[in-house]
């Protein structure tokens, strides 16, 4: 029965050396899907190279149905499964920082990593921006504390909040991306086509 | 594998296979609902009757004093019951938190009340939730502090009550003789005037349950 960590088929220990292998290959598919260039995803906030989108809504998809058909089926405990909580306000004002960061330097912390590792100095200096702004954040963490605490809702799900049956979400999620693709596709061409530019 | 779902390009396939899931979904019922639980019934019934679930104060007595610790114990009474006295290694999960604890399924995990109603419930609440290794105080904290905060023992005593008196004064006990009990009067009987309870040496909670991390 998964989630192993929960059921203590290991230690501490070893969910380390998992992570590690997990990490890796996280990493690598990254690497794999072009996400090591700052480029490629900095073109999704400009609509003319949707791979980003396409690659992350393809993970989505895939781990949702995963974690749904395993759970039916009895494999997997979903309850068991760490879910942080909500605090509303303070990940809307992170998710905005976040995006902006992401224009701005062209990754997220995950591919910065990939990229600095890859052997490019965007990307190494990226992550020293990272470790700068931790160090930042940490300095101020008494100052923000309260807000960071703030508009607490506990543990939230879709299924819960809209008040709709597990599999209902799945099907609407699945819908959306799929929509998502086509719509990417076909904006793809008649960007490109208006911009001179290939997609690369 | 028909023709044409051959011809199809791996994406194309790959589209139509998660289309074809998340449709498929919809039929399925809900899979979230974590309270609702299948109790097999006839195992819990089974494992009542042997009475293997107990463990007699004594017992316990003799691990903490072994030091044995492949056991959590676990008190569910209020906060500040546990505040003024708890047993030494225990951890405070009131029963209406038991299940949101961070106790781990595999984990043996000993409960204790004030008496035997409460661990009863966490026991039930526990084992139909999955956990493997649930067991009781018997007599919860009213059988230790009979058994062994506050034994009476014979005057005569022998060297079985001997042992007994050495396990009480370990846990900061006082034994009581018994002929001190009978020849006081009958007013004192009706309430018995209890010494106080031994005072906590380590801050309340001793070791707290080691949480494993998790999220990122």
């Amino acid at each position: 029965m998964m989630p192993y960590f929960k059921f203590d088929y290991f230690g501490f220990d070893f969910s380390l050396v998992i992570a590690f292998v997990i990490g890796i290959g996280f990493g690598f598919a990254l690497e794999r899907g072009g996400f090591g260039n700052a480029r490629i995803l900095a073109a999704q906030f400009y609509f003319y190279n949707m791979r980003v989108l396409k690659v992350m809504f393809t993970a989505i998809v895939t781990a949702m149905l995963g974690l749904f058909y395993f759970s039916w089926i009895g494999w997997l405990d979903l309850s068991l499964v760490y879910i942080g909580d909500t605090y509303i306000l303070p990940q809307i004002i992170g998710g905005l920082l976040l995006g902006m960061g992401f224009v701005i330097g062209g990754y997220c912390p995950g591919t910065s990593v990939v990229s600095a590792s890859t052997g490019r100095t965007d990307g190494m200096i990226y992550l020293l921006g990272i470790f700068f702004g931790v160090f930042v954040f940490g300095e101020m963490f008494p100052l923000l504390e309260g807000f960071y605490n703030s508009t607490n809702m506990g543990r939230v799900t879709l299924p819960e909040f809209l008040g709709l049956s597990h599999g209902m979400i799945v099907f609407l999620v699945v819908a959306m991306a799929l929509g998502a693709f086509a719509a990417a596709e076909w904006g793809e061409k008649v960007l490109a086509k208006k911009n001179g530019r290939g997609v690369e | 594998m028909k023709e044409w779902f051959i011809k199809l390009s791996i994406s194309k396939k790959l589209t139509l296979i998660a289309g074809l899931l998340g449709v498929l979904a919809l039929f399925i019922e809900n899979t979230s609902n974590k309270n609702v639980i299948d109790v097999n019934a006839k195992e819990m019934a089974l494992s009542t009757i042997r009475n293997r679930d107990r463990i007699d104060p004594v017992i316990l007595a003799d691990w903490l004093i072994k030091e044995n610790s492949d056991f959590t114990l676990v008190d569910l009474r209020s906060e500040k019951e546990f505040s003024e006295y708890n047993i030494p290694t225990s951890v405070n999960i009131p029963i209406e938190n038991v299940l949101a604890s961070d106790l781990m399924r595999n984990q043996k995990i000993l409960l204790y009340g004030n008496d035997d109603v409460t661990s009863a419930q966490a026991w039930f609440i526990l084992r139909s939730s999955n956990y493997k290794a649930i067991y009781i105080l018997k007599g919860g904290m009213n059988g230790w502090k009979k058994e062994i905060l506050f034994p009476t023992l014979a005057v005569n005593a022998t060297s079985e009550f001997e042992k007994i008196k050495q396990i009480s004064l370990h846990f900061g006990g006082t034994p009581q003789l018994a002929s001190a009990e009978q020849s006081t009067t009958s007013a004192a009987i009706v309430k018995p005037n209890l010494p106080s309870l031994p005072k906590l040496t380590v801050p309340a909670g001793g070791k707290a349950v080691k949480k494993k991390k998790e999220g990122c």
